[in-house]
């Protein structure tokens, strides 16, 4: 499974007043291009954020669903969220990590995924922890974890691809003005 | 900066809408922290970028923001302040301690506290610093900019040695 088959099944997954927050990136590109929301918080700069940026939504939100699509290079660049995300426990916080081991928008240069346990970091920092590979794995689990207690992480093994998701042509203050109308409303 | 006008500061910005108050310690401003920890009103991150974040998504969510940290730690952030807070226009209060405002403290704090002023006008960060005499009319300025949708900062000044 390549990381924009994923995101798709994911989004396919939401309802309308989920709320995503997604990495800087490919991430963000595909999550555009699979399918441009209102709720969709799409990051162009400040790499590492979108995990913090999601637990600001989730405290504030607590009625709404918030997603966070994350990357591995971008998880591992701010693995200080995983504590202060695990110290709130913010219930309704997803967080989604598709990992390729690569930082692939930079030319694919490795990431350390492939040598340490995101999993286990994750779990000893208070999450429930769900790992898939596969997209019938990742479609079963999707139809289930509305009901679990947050916060969860669910991180999803996927393969570097060549297929590259086009750019977003929406100005940053107006996917932000119109993502602040939408969560607000 | 006077335990009582610290406090003082706290609260006053709590009547003036301010709901949260995110970001790492500064012993310049301790009595600040401390009103807003008894208050329960303080979240205390692991860096001063991911407190950047946080504050991005309550302020999103329209719930006033305002994230604390050094001088050391804004310049972690300075990536974060132009590619979050300035490229999204999102209107974050900064409070910023100035260490290094007097000539004569530790050697860590010389250098930044000497560009501190300078960094905050490169980047466009508008700024009035908080005195024990004037800090009203400095908390006015900044509730008033961020009603108006635009970030900016306060900031204190390291006025003893230890």
């Amino acid at each position: 499974m390549i990381r924009r088959e994923a995101v798709k099944s994911v989004v396919g997954s939401l309802s309308r007043k989920d709320i995503v927050v997604s990495a800087n990136g490919f991430v963000s590109r595909d999550l555009f291009e699979v399918k441009d929301r209102q709720t969709n918080f799409y990051m162009i700069g400040s790499m590492g954020l979108a995990s913090s940026i999601g637990l600001g939504l989730a405290l504030k939100n607590p009625n709404k669903q918030i997603y966070i699509f994350d990357g591995d290079g971008n998880i591992l660049m701010n693995l200080g969220s995983l504590v202060t995300i695990g110290s709130l426990r913010p219930k309704n916080l997803i967080h989604i990590v598709f990992d390729n081991s690569s930082h692939e928008s930079t030319g694919g240069q490795p990431t350390n995924s492939s040598n340490v346990r995101i999993d286990m970091i994750s779990k000893a920092a208070n999450y429930k922890v769900f790992k898939v590979s596969t997209q019938n794995k990742l479609k079963s689990l999707l139809k289930n974890i509305k009901k679990i207690r947050g916060p969860l992480l669910i991180l999803i093994k996927v393969e570097k691809s060549k297929y590259v998701s086009k750019r977003i042509d929406i100005e940053p203050t107006l996917i932000k003005s119109r993502f602040v109308k939408a969560i607000n409303n | 900066m006077k335990e009582i006008i610290q406090r003082k500061i706290f609260d006053y910005l709590v009547k003036k809408g301010i709901e949260n108050f995110v970001g790492v310690p500064d012993s310049t401003f301790k009595y600040f922290i401390d009103q807003g920890l008894e208050k329960k009103l303080v979240i205390i991150t692991t860096r001063e970028e991911e407190a950047i974040g946080i504050t991005a998504g309550m302020t999103m969510s329209k719930s006033p923001s305002l994230v604390f940290m050094q001088n050391a730690g804004f310049a972690n952030s300075l990536s974060t302040i132009t590619s979050l807070i300035e490229l999204y226009d999102i209107p974050l209060l900064f409070l910023i301690g100035w260490r290094g405002y007097l000539k004569d403290d530790a050697p860590e704090h010389i250098k930044i506290g000497m560009i501190q002023p300078r960094l905050m006008k490169t980047l466009g960060l508008e700024s009035k610093i908080l005195t024990d005499d004037d800090w009203k009319a400095a908390c006015d300025w900044a509730v008033k900019k961020i009603s108006n949708n635009k970030f900016c900062a306060l900031v204190i000044r390291r006025e003893f040695l230890d």
